[in-house]
């Protein structure tokens, strides 16, 4: 090569670069010569880039939903009595929004969602409906690790109904049969003699007060709404507004025939959803979201309502390629006012049965933060 | 006073029961099943395995034997259903009466006279200009739960 070419190929491989020294975190993994500190292992992962980078984004952006207060703000000198009240101002924390898609709750995240409803570390949970029956059913009837290969056809003639590397024997469904449609009946009665006005986040709130079973997140999810009234904390609200589309849905279509009647309104609990937004302030809102589909978007729709959350963290497999709303980035819900301009948003590309553990572990479980009652 | 103490039922359907029940999956097409205490005839039957909405079910459609009107239910298979008893008993007709009561033959020599005309249209002209005509004519009364109908015409008279 003469001389000329081999100075321009040089200058083109070698190019000035900028100096990112100072304004971008270096590169650093978990050094294992420490041996195993598995918080110290969780902490490198801000610094070792690609997901793992996103999850403790994801962490530190929880951290600040968990630990903000009104206090933090500057208060206009105008404000009211209450919002001049120190003791007050100290207690209005972040409202969370936590959403999931049923599959998680047939998966030992169900155990997390319960962690965090007992502690009363969320404020309103969306779902759809198996995400609500199969906390039901684990109180009945155990699920079971299976594996993803397993011929379906076989599985159909032995009654196991497979949900993804998880089994569920048909079984669990009967005993799930038998137990709500007396409570289903009880419901209709109390429509007819009391004028009840069933909505899904009501009906849901009866089935945990029915369960009255300590690992059922459903369960708290109700002892919170009776604390509430006692104590000044939260209630915990859980919606699903697509409560036909699974085997409560079955148990209702089945109901129907047999005593007919029973109603449930969906247009109460979408003013309850959207009031959790819009008359959340001076709080500001966080969500939480564990997959796509009616979850996400409903939390993020309610959201809207507010001018956009605060805070937002999604975990999921979802891409945006097919402009699907499941694999939409926050910046898409950004641009519909779903989430503020100014909000601290990730997305963490993982599946949540690997990253939702290990960021509860960094923040709500974690010990050190400032939840009230 | 000992009159008051025994009060029996004179009827003489006392004591026997209007239905039996029988285990959903085995009511075939073509039976019986009482639907929202109404008697039935089975038109159609379809049965989802156990599965996650449960246990095994069986879907009934049927026709009100008396008013014809379509009843559906959903049962699971192991559970009983009712199914009515119903009989069919021909009687000679005898006479009609004005308010549209019948007045029949029984077996023993007695005269029924509590049973209405029927409804369905084309019955009734039968009945009716069969009657008129001087016809020798035997109804059929169907009977289930306390109901009854007459549900078919036969002439016996000479050709």
């Amino acid at each position: 090569m003469d001389e000329i070419g081999l100075k321009a190929a040089h200058s083109a491989v070698f190019k000035d670069s900028d100096s990112l020294e100072g304004i971008c975190t270096r590169i650093e993994g978990y050094d294992f010569n420490q041996g195993v500190n598995y918080s110290g292992l969780l902490k490198s992962m801000l610094s070792t880039g690609f997901q793992a980078s996103n999850l403790g984004e994801a962490i530190e952006i929880v951290n600040n939903m968990i630990n903000w207060r009104l206090s933090d703000e500057t208060i206009a000198e105008n404000g009211s009595e209450k919002e001049n009240d120190p003791t007050y101002i100290e207690s209005v924390r972040t409202k969370v929004f936590l959403g999931f898609t049923s599959n998680l709750i047939s998966s030992g995240i169900r155990e997390t969602v319960r962690y965090l409803t007992e502690h009363r570390m969320v404020d309103v949970i969306v779902t759809t409906t198996g995400g609500i029956e199969e906390d039901l059913i684990k109180c009945l009837s155990p699920t079971y690790k299976g594996d993803f290969s397993l011929p379906g056809a076989e599985l159909r003639s032995r009654g196991l109904n497979r949900i993804g590397n998880l089994l569920v024997p048909n079984d669990n469904y009967c005993r799930f049969e038998d137990w709500i449609i007396p409570i289903l009946d009880q419901m209709l009665k109390e429509q007819l003699e009391e004028n009840v006005l069933w909505t899904p986040s009501k009906l849901i709130a009866r089935l945990g007060r029915e369960i009255n079973n300590d690992s059922s997140y459903l369960y708290w999810a109700f002892k919170a709404s009776l604390l509430a009234f006692v104590l000044v904390s939260n209630k915990i609200p859980v919606f699903c507004p697509g409560l036909t589309d699974g085997s409560l849905g079955d148990m209702l279509y089945f109901h129907s025939f047999r005593s007919p009647g029973l109603i449930i309104d969906l247009v109460q609990d979408v003013r309850a959803m959207n009031s959790e937004a819009v008359l959340a302030s001076p709080r500001r809102t966080g969500m939480i979201i564990l997959g796509g589909g009616l979850p996400k978007h409903h939390i993020c729709n309610a959201n809207m309502m507010r001018n956009g959350a605060d805070y937002a963290v999604y975990i999921n497999t979802a891409q945006e390629y097919d402009g699907s709303d499941s694999g939409a980035r926050p910046d898409e819900a950004v641009s519909w006012g779903k989430i503020r301009d100014s909000a601290r948003t990730v997305k963490v590309h993982c599946d949540a049965t690997i990253a939702f553990p290990l960021l509860v572990a960094e923040t709500f479980a974690s010990g050190s933060k400032k939840f009230s009652a | 006073m000992s009159d008051e103490e025994h009060h029996f039922e004179s009827k003489a359907d006392a004591g026997a029961s209007k239905t039996y029940p029988q285990q959903a999956g085995t009511i075939r097409k073509n039976g019986y099943i009482v639907i929202k205490g109404r008697p039935c005839k089975v038109v159609e039957v379809s049965t989802s395995k156990t599965g996650k909405h449960g246990h095994a079910k069986c879907h009934f459609v049927a026709i009100d034997i008396f008013t014809a009107k379509k009843l559906e239910d959903i049962v699971p298979s192991s559970h009983n259903c009712d199914v009515p008893h119903v009989n069919r008993t021909d009687y000679q007709l005898i006479d009609i009466s004005e308010d549209g009561f019948v007045s029949l033959l029984t077996d023993s020599g007695d005269t029924k006279d509590d049973l209405r005309l029927p409804t369905d249209e084309n019955l009734l002209k039968q009945i009716k200009d069969g009657f008129a005509d001087g016809k020798d004519l035997v109804v059929s009364v169907m009977s289930a739960m306390g109901e009854e109908q007459i549900c078919a015409l036969k002439d016996i008279g000479p050709k």
